[in-house]
């Protein structure tokens, strides 16, 4: 569904990303995880056009993105819960989802991907006049992923989720990523909190340094040192 | 202590000055607030529509017809305008200096063609009063009032409630997401800034109907409607009418209980008063 | 010096000019030249240095006006007299002004021109309204004009010459001054500028009272040049736009770059008005006020400069044998101790008490996940932002409550994450600064030998004269590090110097940093990259949602569950 090929990203006048690869199948789950400073969040915002590629190719369903201007994306079915949320904390919590539904030939279904939302996120439900910025974490996180559905995206993409969240809040998000991935939703997810994301994932990529130091199932990559070396700094030889 | 008669007369005329004002605000604040642009050229625009007004009139077209072909010329300046400052990336700051440097240009055009004597637009509204209560309601502010009503709230529905409102907003507070979620968010700015500088437009017309014209009144207004501007909150639809009224009000008020050039103090002193203690809120 | 004497050379050898009998018009012509020389470069000392654009300039000039107009009609105080209070009193609300307006800090600069605006305009109804003026405006008639020279035009043409050329050396001494190093960083990062040593509150009042009293000067003598004063004519926008204008055309960044705007455009609009075109000169002034802004931002005489310095040979290094800073302290005694810190951010607790030491000598890691409050910490330490409670104790003294100049003062200096190096000036420039207002304190010849020393350990100076949009994000990082060390701080703060750069770079930084200890500061350093941390940390400190979970030696602190767990979740412990 979804390739990168050999891509490389700078940010600003450093390279972020190097010649990375990776491919995400229909229905996956696909984590990207990788101490702080990775270029995870680089690579991520490069999927969802948030940021320009210098090299390589990525393509969406067989179509080249690389060209697109960056209010196009959304139009080919893939929508962002980007780091840190990003809502619009001046509108009210349901302009945010109505916004999340703008792009063309969606405003007919809006009301019930409205509905649909809200029985996934009571909480919003609730509390659909209220701003955005008046929010809990927690809730502005529900929101900022109730939004990306409203797009009814073909691809996902989750850019650490549980950043800023109280341990308990992130436990309840993961649930409902797992639900969310229940209904057939393909979702890449970019995480530092490499336990919970490798709990939900089908497939997992470790990026250290801006490039793929590992890939494979998650048991498999807990039981590979990468990790380990990556976050903790620990290698063989010391422990 | 003056009459009854004399400060309810007052506060009218405060009100439809208010109204001029917030017409005069609405594009200046919409430019400033969703777009980062600070027009400072916004008051030439004006007074050049006030003179292209009066032109056309006196080639014997009904004040309003003129609309017509001002509001689109001025709709393709604005967006010409906004389409200068995003290819050049001008920051906030700039854009003042530059559009200082355009009403300095805008001006010296006005001069060359109309000349620095006093003209005015002679109409048959010029001249119409109704009586109300006792109060005079002369027909051209009333005018005016009406369309500052209109257009202000307009604005504030379409911002409100419709998609490309709310695109606006959302593209104003953050750009990249909004385009993320399919929202043509350059396409927009430039509309955006064609209808403020359209606002001029209707703006000069009220100006041609009530004042006289010259260059310099370009200048008159600057300060007060920066004020009323920044006081109702920049981005703001009905902001700039309910500032510009309540000073408006204040300076008539203040005119009739003691001399009319004190009357500035009112707006500056707010307004230094808001910069000092609130900046935040801007 | 040599410059102040062309300058005073040059007043003397213009004075002569009344002693050729020219017609009137051309004195008169000069005058305004010069008057306008002096209020554009007054203007520019707080304005085009700082990157406060004032729009109020004729507020200060107007003051002038009226003071000369008032006191000697009214008071019947001979002319020159007047001048000295006009400018006292023109200073005197301006520092008014910017003791309130200064006080919250950083003020965004399109309100602080509009305040200035407002500030102009209250004041001109004030003295339309009162008993200053009162409307029909004052007439300086019955003033007697000193006989300076032969005849009144050439009186004031003298006085106009003696004041510019004053105006001139004031601007250029402040540039060479501390006090313009500080302007100039403040214009680009006031809140590095802050964080350096630059004591920005008290240097923003001191250029604002410079600007506003010549500009009082300048309008004392103006008010008998006119001979009728008005407060349309006195408080027109004319003034402070043109003062914009004219600095901005020839150069904000210079003290001659205003003086050569405000000739630029007064001949122009003069040339202009004599032949019939005065309109058509107007509208060349506007879109050259366009084309400057777009296209030479720099003004005419900044871009003719940077021309001329990158044909400049450059400079090689201080030639001086790098002498070893004072002996190493490692006795791990403690250098900084923060007990109970805690700071919060619109609900979230970035530090919820946080206890932690530094030793003399000792490299400590601080680490921990994403939001964990490691950044926070640095900037709380350093003085950039505010601790809502807890103590920091350093070399002995409190500093919690200490603004981040006084901080730097006292031996603390920092790097930033993304680098914040000063955009307009050079790497050496950037370098030199914190030399004369850090720890060390030097005057400006020893702190550039400072400086120059610091380039050659980061390896960067063959860039000394570059500005840094012309550095990659390694030597940018390298910059950050060499303003840092100029300071000559006893306590390090590097906040994830090592973010970005390639395997091989990285080396070299560890490298680097080994022989800054060797050096004698102690260092705290924030990273993620960890084979850097357990290479270089004697100590490790883990910080995770604000508190300290875990310190000790590197390896063993990693391998703690609580550690682990804090990283990678309970699946992995």
């Amino acid at each position: 569904m979804l390739e990168v090929e050999r891509i490389r990203v700078s940010y600003g006048a450093a390279p972020a990303i190097v010649d990375v690869s990776l491919a995400i199948g229909a229905r996956e789950l696909v984590c990207v995880v990788g101490p702080n400073g990775a270029g995870k969040s680089t690579l991520i915002n490069a999927i969802a056009g948030l940021h320009r590629i210098d090299s390589g190719a990525l393509r969406f369903e067989g179509n080249e993105l690389a060209r697109l201007p960056p209010h196009r994306y959304c139009d080919r079915g893939i929508a962002i819960v980007p780091e840190g949320r990003r809502l619009f904390t001046g509108m009210t919590v349901r302009e945010n989802l109505e916004l999340g539904a703008y792009r063309r030939g969606l405003r007919a279904h809006r009301g019930q991907s409205l509905e649909r939302v809200c029985a996934l996120f009571p909480v919003l439900g609730e509390r659909l006049e209220a701003r955005a910025g008046a929010l809990s974490g927690g809730q502005q996180q529900m929101l900022a992923i109730g939004r990306a559905l409203m797009a009814e995206p073909r691809l996902l993409l989750l850019d650490e989720p549980s950043l800023g969240l109280a341990p308990l809040i992130v436990s309840a998000l993961f649930e409902t990523i797992r639900t969310i991935a229940a209904t057939g939703v393909t979702m890449l997810l970019v995480e530092q909190n490499v336990a919970m994301a490798l709990d939900v994932a089908t497939r997992a990529y470790v990026l250290e340094e801006g490039r793929i130091a590992a890939e494979g199932t998650p048991d498999d990559l807990r039981r590979r040192p990468e990790i380990r070396r990556a976050y903790l700094g620990l290698t063989e030889e010391r422990t | 202590m003056p009459s009854l008669a004399l400060l309810g007369q007052s506060l009218l005329s405060g009100i439809f000055v208010g109204a001029l004002y917030g017409l005069l605000g609405l594009g200046l604040s919409l430019a400033w607030g969703l777009l980062g642009q600070i027009n400072l050229a916004h008051f030439a625009l004006a007074v050049l529509g006030a003179y292209l007004t009066y032109q056309l009139a006196a080639a014997g077209l009904d004040p309003f017809l003129t609309l017509a072909a001002i509001l689109p010329a001025f709709f393709l300046l604005g967006i010409a305008l906004h389409w200068l400052f995003a290819r050049f990336a001008v920051s906030v700051f700039n854009s003042l200096l530059i559009t200082f440097g355009l009403t300095v240009i805008i001006e010296a055009g006005i001069q060359w063609i109309w000349s620095a004597d006093f003209r005015r637009l002679e109409s048959h509204y010029t001249d119409i009063r109704y009586r109300v209560a006792g109060l005079y309601v002369p027909l051209p502010e009333l005018l005016t009032l009406v369309l500052a009503i209109a257009l202000s709230l307009g604005l504030w529905a379409a911002l409100r409630y419709t998609d490309f409102g709310k695109a606006i907003r959302a593209s104003a507070e953050d750009q990249a997401m909004a385009q993320a979620f399919g929202v043509n968010a350059k396409a927009l700015a430039l509309l955006l800034s064609g209808v403020a500088a359209a606002l001029a437009g209707v703006a000069g017309l009220c100006v041609a109907l009530s004042y006289t014209l010259a260059p310099s009144q370009i200048y008159a207004w600057v300060g007060v409607v920066f004020a009323v501007v920044m006081l109702g909150g920049l981005g703001s639809a009905l902001g700039p009418l309910v500032a510009g009224i309540v000073i408006g009000v204040s300076e008539a008020i203040t005119m009739a209980l003691t001399a009319p050039s004190w009357a500035p103090l009112v707006s500056f002193s707010l307004l230094i008063a808001l910069l000092v203690l609130r900046p935040e809120k801007l | 010096m040599r410059t102040l004497g062309a300058l005073a050379a040059a007043g003397v050898l213009l004075a002569f000019v009344p002693a050729l009998k020219l017609p009137a018009f051309y004195e008169t012509f000069l005058y305004l030249i010069f008057h306008w020389i002096v209020l554009a470069t007054s203007w520019n000392i707080l304005s085009g240095y700082s990157g406060y654009f004032s729009f109020g300039h004729g507020a200060f000039f107007g003051i002038g006006m009226y003071t000369t107009a008032t006191l000697s009609t009214k008071a019947n105080l001979p002319f020159l007299g007047t001048l000295p209070l006009g400018a006292a009193l023109a200073a005197l609300l301006g520092v008014a002004l910017g003791a309130i307006v200064f006080r919250a800090g950083r003020m965004r600069g399109e309100l602080f021109a509009l305040l200035t605006l407002a500030v102009s305009y209250v004041l001109a109804t004030i003295i339309l309204n009162t008993p200053i003026d009162g409307g029909p405006g004052v007439s300086l008639s019955a003033v007697a004009i000193p006989a300076i020279g032969p005849s009144p035009p050439s009186t004031f043409y003298l006085l106009a010459l003696a004041l510019a050329v004053v105006t001139l050396a004031i601007a250029y001494q402040v540039q060479r001054a501390s006090l313009g190093r500080g302007l100039f960083a403040i214009h680009d990062d006031e809140d590095v500028a802050e964080v350096l040593g630059v004591p920005t509150y008290r240097y923003k009042l001191a250029a604002l009272a410079i600007s506003c009293a010549l500009a009082g000067i300048a309008g004392g003598i103006h008010a008998l040049f006119v001979n009728y004063v008005t407060v349309g004519e006195t408080f027109s926008i004319v003034v402070p736009l043109s003062v914009v204008l004219m600095s901005v055309l020839g150069g904000a960044r210079h003290w001659a770059g205003p003086a050569i705007g405000a000739a630029i455009i007064t001949a122009l609009l003069y040339a202009f008005t004599a032949s019939n075109y005065a309109v058509a000169g107007r509208a060349a002034v506007g879109l050259i006020l366009i084309v400057v802004i777009l296209f030479l931002p720099q003004g005419v005489l900044g871009q003719v400069l940077r021309w001329a310095q990158r044909r400049a040979p450059k400079p090689k290094g201080s030639g001086l044998a790098t002498a070893r800073a004072e002996a190493p302290i490692q006795d791990l005694t403690p250098l900084l101790s923060a007990t109970g810190v805690r700071k919060a951010f619109a609900g979230v607790q970035a530090l919820a008490g946080v206890d932690l030491t530094v030793r003399r000598g000792e490299i400590l890691g601080l680490v921990g996940p994403n939001g964990s409050g490691k950044s926070t910490l640095i900037n709380v330490i350093s003085g950039h932002y505010r601790a809502d409670a807890g103590r920091i104790v350093f070399a002995g003294a409190d500093i919690e409550r200490l603004t981040a100049h006084r901080i730097a003062r006292l031996g603390i200096a920092r790097t930033y994450q993304i680098p914040r190096p000063f955009a307009h000036l050079t790497v050496l420039e950037n370098v030199t600064l914190p030399a004369m207002f850090g720890h060390a304190t030097l005057d400006r010849a020893d702190a550039e030998r400072e400086a120059w020393r610091w380039l050659e350990f980061t390896r960067l100076a063959a860039k000394a004269t570059a500005l840094p949009g012309e550095l990659n994000l390694h030597q940018r990082k390298f910059l950050e590090l060499a303003r840092a060390l100029a300071a000559r701080p006893q306590l390090l703060l590097l906040d994830e110097v090592l973010s970005g750069l390639t395997p091989t770079e990285i080396d070299g930084a560890i490298a680097l940093v080994k022989e800054i200890r060797a050096q004698g500061a102690s260092i705290v350093f924030v990273e993620h990259v960890m084979r850097a941390v357990m290479e270089l940390a004697d100590r490790i400190v883990v910080l995770s949602y604000g508190s300290v979970i875990a310190e000790g030696g590197p390896a063993e602190v990693m391998e703690r569950g609580e550690v682990v767990e804090a990283y990678l979740g309970k699946a992995h412990a």
